[in-house]
């Protein structure tokens, strides 16, 4: 059963198309990775999806409820959160009270999960979060999305600016949260690395979903080799 | 061993600049979470005062209740001033218009309009004039302390804001909807990420910092008897100079920029003649536009 499903999605900002028909699904309990390269509409899509911005035409379902052009509060309220691109963090306040916000409803109860999941942040609680390093920001930013306990998480090019360790260190942080039962949607740019972890994913180019289908035959396939993996097929 | 007098002007100064303060506060919070400044604030005072005056003459209730009376209209002119000058231009989303000068702009006047309806409004209601009060209400009686006379209105000013500065602190940071309010400030993309109410919160921010304002609002009004439409212009303007030398945003630096001009003003008056005394506020303003144009306190502090 999809989890998320979208449907000829067609988004446009002024009298510019950015998606123009996306349809993609995330079945529960699976990983899907979005590629694509700068400016086809990855991020558009994230945002339209937590109800940043608006969907022209099409329809997006979350366990079988619609929510295309709901607020945004509502789509979080319903299990749907996301760890933005450029993370979004409130800097000025601490690590805590970043993860508190986060929790919204469900209160505090989290925290402790999240000191497992990210043993950085516990240590670093009462600090800003813009006096943390990069990685650490963006762990804050991922844990931040997950205290709502959340039945589906985006993730917006979690790897970007982050040295190879710190990549790694991301994307086995993804695998476990997944097998806590949290399905997750990212969008990667790393594509060998999403391609290693994510079951099915779909590559993107100028608003539109061109190629999709398992991770396992993408990373196979040669267009995907000559234009996201530097022409070598296995990494 | 300084001359009492100093000590009274002091005095005098500190729950000036406490109003001075509440005001203020108003002004910060709603910068910080629009980025835009409320033209309507000096209005909100001025019917804190009004709904006072009106509980006064309607039904004498005892003081605190025309404090509390005060503070709920001033929240509900929050609400109201919300809805009708701030909200309608927050349907325009599209980055564009979310750059625009013209569209913040545009919510500097209506918030203009606003107040300019309600001072007329007043006007038609109550004239120009300053009310009538009744004696027993005003609260400028002596009181000696030590070497030094006050008036009760000092003392119940300081103690009212000092409470008021306390609860928003706790508000701030210990709260829900004050958290919300910060992360507002913060990061306003963020916050509809991790799913806060934007609007909700923004309309609790303009009811926080009105009930505030009202609040300095009645308190002067009791203290000095002087209720008239027109009251909340000058307050308004002082308040809107502690904001920018505490830096737009900084909640501690406009409360501290605001009892400086309060006490400034206050020690003025012995070197100036009373009408005078505004003109501090304006070489404050000057002075900090000039060369401190992101605050006394440096900028890249927290806002709100
Ligand atoms: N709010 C907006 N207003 C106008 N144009 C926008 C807006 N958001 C995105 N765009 C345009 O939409 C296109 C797709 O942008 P988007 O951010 O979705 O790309 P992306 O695939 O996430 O790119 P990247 O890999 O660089 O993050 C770009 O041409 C961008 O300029
Ligand atoms: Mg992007």
């Amino acid at each position: 059963m999809s989890l998320l499903s979208i449907r000829d999605l067609c988004v446009a900002m002024g009298p510019q198309e950015i998606l123009r028909g996306v349809s993609l699904d995330v079945p529960d309990g699976s990983i899907v990775a979005v590629l694509g390269s700068n400016g086809v509409g990855k991020t558009t899509l994230m945002r339209t999806i937590s109800g940043i911005y608006r969907g022209r035409q099409g329809s997006i379902s979350f366990a079988g409820q619609p929510i295309l052009n709901l607020p945004a509060h509502r789509i979080v309220a319903l299990g749907l959160c996301q760890a933005p691109e450029g993370r979004q963090i409130f800097s000025n306040m601490s690590v805590r009270e970043n993860l508190v916000l986060g929790a919204g409803d469900a209160g505090p109860g989290e925290l402790d999960r999240i000191y497992t999941l990210f043993p950085v942040l516990a240590e670093r609680l009462r600090q800003n979060a813009g006096s943390l390093s990069g990685g650490e920001q963006q762990m804050l930013c991922i844990a931040r999305a997950l205290m709502r306990r959340p039945r589906l998480l985006l993730l917006d090019e979690p790897s970007l600016g982050l040295a190879p360790k710190l990549v790694a260190l991301i994307f086995d942080l993804v695998r476990r949260i997944r097998a806590e039962g949290v399905s997750i949607l990212i969008v990667e740019q790393n594509a060998r690395a999403a391609l290693r972890i994510a079951d099915h994913a779909a590559v993107m180019e100028d608003g539109r979903i061109v190629l999709a289908g398992k991770a396992a035959e993408l990373r196979d396939d040669p267009r995907i080799a000559e234009a996201y993996l530097g022409g070598h097929v296995h990494g | 061993m300084i001359d009492p007098y100093y000590l009274q002007q002091l005095a005098i100064g500190l729950s000036l600049g406490m109003t001075y303060a509440l005001m203020a506060i108003g002004f910060t919070l709603i910068f910080g979470v629009l980025n835009v400044v409320n033209f309507a604030h000096g209005e909100v005072y001025t019917i804190g005062a009004f709904a006072g005056l009106v509980a006064i003459t309607a039904f004498a209730p005892p003081f605190l209740a025309v404090l509390f009376l005060a503070l709920a209209a001033g929240a509900a002119a929050g609400f109201s001033l919300e809805r009708i000058a701030f909200r309608p231009f927050r349907r325009f989303t599209d980055e564009a218009s979310l750059k625009s000068r013209a569209m913040r702009e545009s919510t500097l006047l209506s918030s203009l309009a606003v107040s300019i309806v309600v001072r007329e409004a007043l006007e038609i209601v109550f004239g120009s004039e300053m009310q009538p009060l009744p004696f027993e209400y005003m609260i400028n009686a002596p009181v000696q302390a030590g070497p030094v006379t006050l008036a009760t209105g000092d003392l119940i000013i300081f103690g009212v804001a000092a409470a008021m500065l306390a609860g928003l602190q706790y508000m701030l940071k210990r709260t829900r909807i004050g958290l919300s309010i910060r992360a507002v400030s913060n990061n306003p993309l963020g916050a509809r990420y991790v799913g806060i109410n934007t609007d909700r919160t923004i309309v609790m921010t303009f009811v926080v910092g009105s009930t505030m304002g009202a609040a300095a609002g009645i308190l002067v009004g009791l203290y000095y008897g002087a209720i008239f439409p027109a009251m909340g212009f000058i307050p308004g303007v002082k308040a809107f100079v502690a904001m920018v030398m505490g830096g737009l945003s900084s909640i501690p630096g406009a409360v501290i920029s605001a009892l400086i001009l309060g006490v400034s003003e206050s020690m003025a008056t012995t070197f100036l003649a009373s009408g005078w005394a505004d003109m501090v506020a304006y070489g404050f303003l000057i002075l900090t536009l000039v060369f401190f144009p992101s605050g006394l306190f440096g900028a890249g502090r927290e806002r709100v």
